[in-house]
């Protein structure tokens, strides 16, 4: 009798240890997995914050790719290039006279025309010397527009009018900016 | 019990693998970031403003303000008849032309009128929008001899060569004292 209770108490030892084996083992793997589990949520976490920001990056890059398009059509417009007669025209040259005029123009056909070569954009001539003058050519902003891109380049203005013998070249810059 | 050894040896270099992946992602994202090339539109506003500013000022003339009409010609070229008359007389006290400064309203030799005519044109304009620059007009009297500047350059900020910065290329005028390369880099 004594015999079978001692074997029995050795076998419910034996299975005790092995119970608290198998259930440090456990608490072992559900920590791993647990600490797997973190670390991947991290990962999808940081996955979309950056996938987020190059999808705004691409946003501002292609206004950028707008930006630079606009302003490209504003300097190499037939409509405020310096020309003389089938001459090549000057380059990074605007005529007083077809600003003053185009100014009028590019606001008359504001939507009709002009808006399919800018969309939302405003295009703006400065002249710094001698004079301050301003043309405002072109003023269409989004409206609620959350993002805008200025661009700007240095031009020379020339004034048929104001020279004596030869006209008088003015410096300005075209200050384009576009919106989304 | 040996199997069940290698089993959680082969556990625990396969949760050693993920660690590593893991960790090449996150190294793979960071080397995206940090090898990002400057966006497009920066340096072509860069290089196209560098030339265009340049462009423009050499055919700037002169304003009827300034007074400086010499008797038969009109109003005196920036890049042509103000240059050249700098690099004639720039040792000289007096110059052909002497015109009203834009800042200082006071009647100057060639040399000044220039340095005073650029740095106002630049400042109004590049300066304007937070530009550093620098521009340099230097005379080589003949072929092989050192540049000379016929002003002192004009700096704003500065664009030493170990920033990234544009040039405008080389805006070269023959004059009779030699040849004037005149220059303008730009950075931000």
């Amino acid at each position: 009798m004594r015999e079978i209770a001692e074997e029995d108490g050795n076998k419910n030892m034996k299975n005790r240890r092995l119970n608290r084996q198998g259930q440090l083992q456990m608490t072992e793997t559900i920590a791993i997995l647990f600490i797997f589990f973190i670390l991947l949520l991290f990962g999808i976490i940081f996955y979309f914050r950056y996938q987020k920001v190059a999808f705004q990056e691409k946003q501002e890059e292609l206004l950028a790719v707008r930006a630079m398009e606009s302003t490209l059509k504003v300097l190499f417009m037939p409509e405020l290039i310096c020309s003389r007669g089938e001459a090549e025209p000057e380059d990074n040259c605007f005529d007083v006279l077809k600003l003053n005029a185009t100014q009028k123009t590019m606001q008359q056909y504001l939507d009709e025309y002009y808006f399919e070569i800018f969309s939302y954009a405003t295009v703006t001539v400065q002249e710094t010397y001698p004079e301050n003058k301003t043309w405002v050519l072109y003023d269409k902003p989004k409206p609620e527009f959350t993002r805008k891109e200025p661009t700007f380049f240095v031009v020379t203005l020339r004034d048929e009018l104001a020279g004596k013998d030869q006209p008088e070249y003015g410096f300005g810059y075209v200050a384009v900016t576009v919106y989304s | 019990m040996g199997i069940k050894k290698n089993v959680r040896g082969q556990m625990e270099a396969v949760g050693l693998v993920v660690i590593v992946i893991l960790i090449a992602l996150g190294m793979l994202f960071m080397a995206t970031f940090a090898l990002k090339s400057e966006p497009q539109k920066k340096i072509f506003t860069r290089k196209g403003l560098a030339y265009s500013t340049m462009s423009a000022l050499m055919k700037t003339t002169v304003s009827e303000k300034a007074a400086c009409y010499s008797l038969s010609q009109g109003a005196p070229k920036i890049g042509g008849d103000v240059i050249e008359d700098c690099a004639k007389y720039r040792d000289v006290d007096t110059s052909i032309y002497q015109c009203i400064g834009p800042t200082s309203g006071k009647a100057l030799h060639s040399c000044d009128f220039l340095a005073e005519m650029i740095a106002y044109t630049l400042g109004t304009t590049l300066g304007s929008w937070n530009k550093n620059y620098e521009f340099h007009a230097q005379l080589i009297p003949f072929q092989g001899e050192e540049p000379i500047d016929i002003i002192e350059p004009i700096i704003a900020g500065g664009c030493p060569k170990w920033k990234e910065r544009d040039s405008s290329g080389l805006f070269p005028i023959n004059t009779e004292a030699g040849l004037v390369e005149n220059s303008l880099y730009l950075c931000d």
